[in-house]
């Protein structure tokens, strides 16, 4: 631990809004990159869960160390660990096509609340160090991420056609190649043309831009488009 | 200047003044907090914000009611005349995760509404708690923080927002069909896309095939070219900006 911050763990004034004042400041770093990409739980969110669990470590502290009550000095703390998991909960939904997102926004909720912990505790030096990592994680990781959903073996593909015996002819085609379907999506109305979003999982011999292209030729088939 | 420390000190027990100190603080401090969520018509308002201060602020002093009691008369017929001073306060920070959790809405179009507002209403909950606890300090330095967080870092967060490249397009359009043309129109433009989410399409539902996208502009000055070129585009009922 670094020593020249001892006479900041102690509870004063001072110390008290140091700590606070840390803990707005962590909060907000890792909201403002979450509100860039747009994310439901954003800058203000952040801060305002970051504040508030440093709030609590803050009172027990207090508690235990200024009034000296019988207490645990964790326990309002500990709390704090499980009432953000239901708020992040929240944040967490079904999409249409029976997809998971938000899951990355909660953890990271989850993960300020503990930053937050360690500020109102005086932890200064793990609250740092966290906040840095979340925001390693989820700055640059998320772009690794993409990176490797781009080049990944999993591929989106919509494809409109005009009647069954195209839709049978893409199937085939997949079938050919010996790609998987993890899924498909069908939306159609009697009398009109057809719709189908597929997920396929691609092997190296062919390359995306060539399913497309290949896809587009094949009779009946008005329009291909890469997702 | 001693007699002033002496009655600070005084209010930091558990009497009949600094109880009442206390919940008046939580009233005054919650209801500014919720005036100000009142007048931008959030969900949770002026009465949500005094009555959560004022319940977290009364539960952590049950709690140190009750060890004033085990250490003056009851602790002597007890077979452990000690109970822990937190145990009612902390439930508090659980119990206001539910209730937040059900301020958070997920609309139609994808959205999570009413984030801040369960954030918000749980961090008024911990200040309770530190003004419960006669932490007369955080609880101040806590009510100036979220309100400048409200305030001053709202206005932050949406220039953030204004100059983000990414974006969530909310699009309604006549003919599932046309959406390859739709993906198309975007990725001319140098946009990428992340993702798709288009409306399951039910036959007897007569609204219109819905799409969301969620794209990542080249630059940002491109986002309205995107925006009046999506909306001119003849199969396209609706645009909106998520």
């Amino acid at each position: 631990m670094i020593a020249c911050l001892d006479n900041l763990r102690e509870i004063d004034l001072l110390s008290t809004f140091i700590r606070m004042l840390l803990a707005m400041i962590c909060g907000g770093m890792i909201g403002i990159e979450r509100s860039c990409r747009r994310r439901p739980a954003g800058f203000r969110t952040h801060i305002l869960i970051c504040l508030g669990a440093a709030m609590t470590t803050l009172t027990s502290q207090y508690l235990y160390t200024k009034l000296s009550y019988y207490t645990d000095i964790a326990r309002l703390g500990a709390q704090v660990v499980v009432g953000i998991g239901f708020i992040g909960a929240g944040t967490i939904m079904v999409t249409r096509q029976r997809r998971v997102k938000g899951l990355t926004t909660a953890a990271g909720l989850w993960s300020t609340a503990i930053i937050g912990l360690c500020c109102g505790a005086g932890f200064y030096e793990g609250a740092v160090c966290a906040a840095v990592m979340v925001l390693l994680v989820e700055g640059v990781f998320s772009k690794f991420e993409f990176w490797l959903m781009h080049n990944a073996r999993q591929f989106s593909v919509l494809v409109g056609y005009k009647d069954m015996d195209a839709f049978n002819n893409v199937i085939r085609y997949i079938r050919d190649l010996d790609l998987e379907i993890n899924d498909l999506e069908i939306t159609r109305r009697s009398g009109e043309n057809g719709f189908a979003s597929f997920s396929l999982r691609i092997h190296r011999k062919i390359r995306p831009d060539e399913i497309v292209r290949d896809l587009s030729r094949v009779t009946g088939i008005l329009t291909v488009e890469e997702i | 200047m001693t007699q002033f420390a002496l009655m600070i000190d005084c209010l930091r027990e558990l009497n009949m003044a600094s109880v009442f100190l206390r919940m008046a603080l939580a009233v005054i401090c919650g209801g500014m907090i919720g005036l100000e969520r009142e007048q931008r018509r959030q969900p949770a308002g002026f009465r949500t914000y005094i009555l959560i201060c004022l319940g977290s602020a009364t539960a952590m002093m049950l709690g140190e009611y009750d060890a004033l009691m085990l250490a003056s008369g009851w602790g002597e017929s007890a077979a452990q005349p000690n109970t822990d001073v937190c145990r009612f306060g902390a439930q508090v920070i659980n119990g206001i995760g539910f209730l937040g959790a059900g301020t958070i809405i997920v609309t139609g179009r994808q959205e999570v509404k009413g984030l801040t507002t369960s954030a918000g209403l749980w961090a008024s909950a911990c200040m309770g708690l530190a003004v419960g606890a006669g932490f007369y300090e955080c609880m101040l330095i806590g009510f100036m923080m979220i309100v400048v967080t409200n305030n001053v870092l709202r206005r932050l967060e949406s220039f953030v927002l204004t100059h983000s490249k990414t974006q969530n397009i909310y699009l309604e359009f006549d003919d599932i069909a046309d959406l390859g043309a739709i993906v198309a129109e975007i990725k001319a433009m140098g946009a990428s896309i992340y993702e798709v989410d288009t409306d399951r399409f039910r036959s007897n539902c007569a609204d219109k095939p819905s799409a969301v996208i969620s794209l990542r502009l080249p630059q940002r000055q491109i986002r309205t070219h995107l925006l009046t070129a999506l909306a001119q585009t003849p199969s396209v009922r609706t645009v909106e900006e998520l």
